[in-house]
């Protein structure tokens, strides 16, 4: 999950990244209308009831299995996967970037640090390869995933499982291990999915991701025009934005506040002696705010969509034009800008 | 692609190892569809999904009650971990949308004039997209 030159994702990751997000968000889908089935309930039936979840939930997990090794594998057979280990490692700048990230929303820096790397941030080549938070992002969820599918793999069959921990009740504490661990990831696209759809800048989607850099071209200007600013005071924001983050923001927050809780409580924190997954009281508030959470990953899901639309309307406007035109006017770093997106909706 | 003039020299992925890649983890996927297959299906009825039934459930044979010290241990680790990280995580949210509210106050008002500005830079397709409340 490392290949972003400047930044961008080579064409080989950004169809990773779609993949890897669509079998992801599928599993999410699926494991928790299981673990919060008292809360999902309605998810459980539209998926075809218990035979049904655990089903798609087997086959998308298979299909994890295959993309994490494939992407392993391509990390380490190839040399420009193999470049980018280093840059994956923390480093004193990360630090940096996340002390001024603070600063900067306390008014007491004016930029982000080039570390923090979203575009108004930084400046043409002080840039590195990965953000401090996409540092962090890669870390966690490629711990994670590796977590989940060996532990996945382990239940797989509940046979198996009770051969393997001799009581029935020990298989069932590690299929509880496998669900809370998906927790944290749970949490973290959350978060991710807020930080890549609602950036004013890039609303409602950072192309990043799906448009390829070698699709994205380079800045030919006189770089003395503007030599101190990241130039976004010069882009105008959505007449949406305002809104539309600010409802998005609070049910990214009720989303993951009430799966966290969610969690807890369908199984006794802090240490559980006795488990009643599932068994917990129904809260009305919680069932709400774990729904929410659940629309948010479905934001997520029309957004990685809508990027590929963006990406295929990109090539389009590629091929037809001579010189493209969004050509983007200063900043070569940030995101390639979106081919007239004119009618959006109806592409999804 | 006709238009190459303006686009960056990639160093990306040769074919042959995303090929490889691409088959050795097919490959493992197969492998581990195998062993865990070997573990004998058509036995799924363990209580696991049960919603529907009354006082019934997710786990409810957990009266049976786990024997292995270190399982308990390993839950009691594993929800300390989603605590601490969640935590995180919404500090991590908050910075953020702090830091999207000042950046988006940095940027024109929507009906400022937008001529002089060379268009695009992911800048709003100057209408958004409603994409806040709906899911799929
Ligand atoms: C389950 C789903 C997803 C997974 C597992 C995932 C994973 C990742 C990982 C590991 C990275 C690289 C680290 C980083 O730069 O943050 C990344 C980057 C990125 N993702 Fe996702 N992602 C998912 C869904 C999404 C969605 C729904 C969007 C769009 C809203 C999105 C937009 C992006 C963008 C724009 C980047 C580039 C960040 C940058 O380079 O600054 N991702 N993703
Ligand atoms: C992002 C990755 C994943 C997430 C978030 C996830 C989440 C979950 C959750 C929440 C549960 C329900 C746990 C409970 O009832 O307390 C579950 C069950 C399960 N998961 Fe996953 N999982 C993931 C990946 C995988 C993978 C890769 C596999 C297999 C290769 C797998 C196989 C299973 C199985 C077999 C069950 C038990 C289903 C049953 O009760 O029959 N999961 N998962």
């Amino acid at each position: 999950m490392s290949n972003l030159d400047h930044g961008k994702f080579t064409r080989v990751t950004t169809l990773f990244h779609s993949l890897l997000g669509l079998d992801v968000f599928l599993l999410f889908f699926t494991g928790y209308a299981i673990m919060f089935n008292d809360e999902l309930w309605w998810m459980l039936t539209l998926m075809g009831g218990a035979s049904g979840v655990t089903a798609i939930h087997r086959i998308t997990g298979i299909g994890l299995v295959a993309l994490v090794i494939f992407w392993i594998t391509l990390q380490v057979i190839s040399s420009t996967g193999r470049s980018n280990f280093s840059k994956v490692l923390p480093a004193k700048d990360d630090v940096d970037a996340f002390i001024q990230d603070i600063q900067f929303v306390l008014g007491r820096a004016d930029e982000r640090h080039p570390s923090a790397r979203q575009f108004g941030g930084y400046k043409a080549d002080e840039v590195p390869l990965l953000s401090y938070i996409g540092k962090g992002v890669v870390f966690i969820f490629s711990i994670e995933l590796t977590l989940l599918a060996i532990s996945g793999l382990l239940i797989w069959s509940k046979t198996g499982l009770a051969a393997m921990f001799q009581t029935k009740a020990a298989a069932m504490a590690f299929v509880t291990f496998h669900g809370l661990l998906g927790v944290i990831m749970l949490m973290g696209v959350m978060f991710h999915i807020f930080e890549h759809g609602m950036h004013p800048a890039f609303y409602p989607v950072e192309t990043k991701a799906f448009i390829p850099r070698s699709m994205v071209p380079e800045h030919h200007g006189d770089d003395d025009e503007e030599p101190d600013t990241t130039g976004i005071e010069r882009l105008s924001l959505s007449p949406s934005w305002r809104t539309v983050s600010t409802i998005f923001g609070a049910m990214t927050v009720i989303g993951i506040v009430s799966v966290l809780i969610g969690s807890i409580f369908d199984e006794g924190y802090p240490v559980p002696r006795e488990l009643a997954i599932g068994g917990g009281p129904a809260s009305i508030l919680l069932t709400i705010g774990i729904n929410l959470g659940m629309v948010v990953l479905g934001v997520g899901l029309v957004l990685s969509m809508y990027g590929n639309v963006l990406r295929i309307r990109w090539e389009q406007q590629l091929e037809r034009d001579e010189r493209p035109a969004a050509a983007d006017g200063g900043e070569p770093q940030t995101d390639g800008g979106q081919p007239e997106a004119d009618d959006a909706e109806s592409e999804h | 692609m006709t238009n190459t003039e303006d686009l960056p020299e990639v160093s990306g992925y040769s074919r042959v190892s995303v090929l490889i890649s691409a088959v050795v983890g097919l490959a493992v996927a197969a492998l581990a569809l195998f062993w865990a297959q070997g573990f004998r299906i058509g036995y799924e009825s363990l209580y696991r999904v049960n919603p529907s039934v009354e006082g019934g459930g997710i786990g409810s044979d957990w009266v049976f009650g786990n024997t292995i010290p270190a399982l308990d241990f390993l839950i009691a680790l594993i929800h300390a971990a989603d605590v601490i990280l969640g935590a995180f995580i919404l500090v991590m949210v908050f910075i953020h949308w702090a830091a999207f509210q000042r950046l988006a106050d940095q940027m024109r008002e929507p009906g400022e004039d937008v001529n002089e500005a060379v268009a695009a830079d992911g800048g709003s397709p100057a209408r958004g997209d409603e994409q806040g409340g709906d899911s799929a």
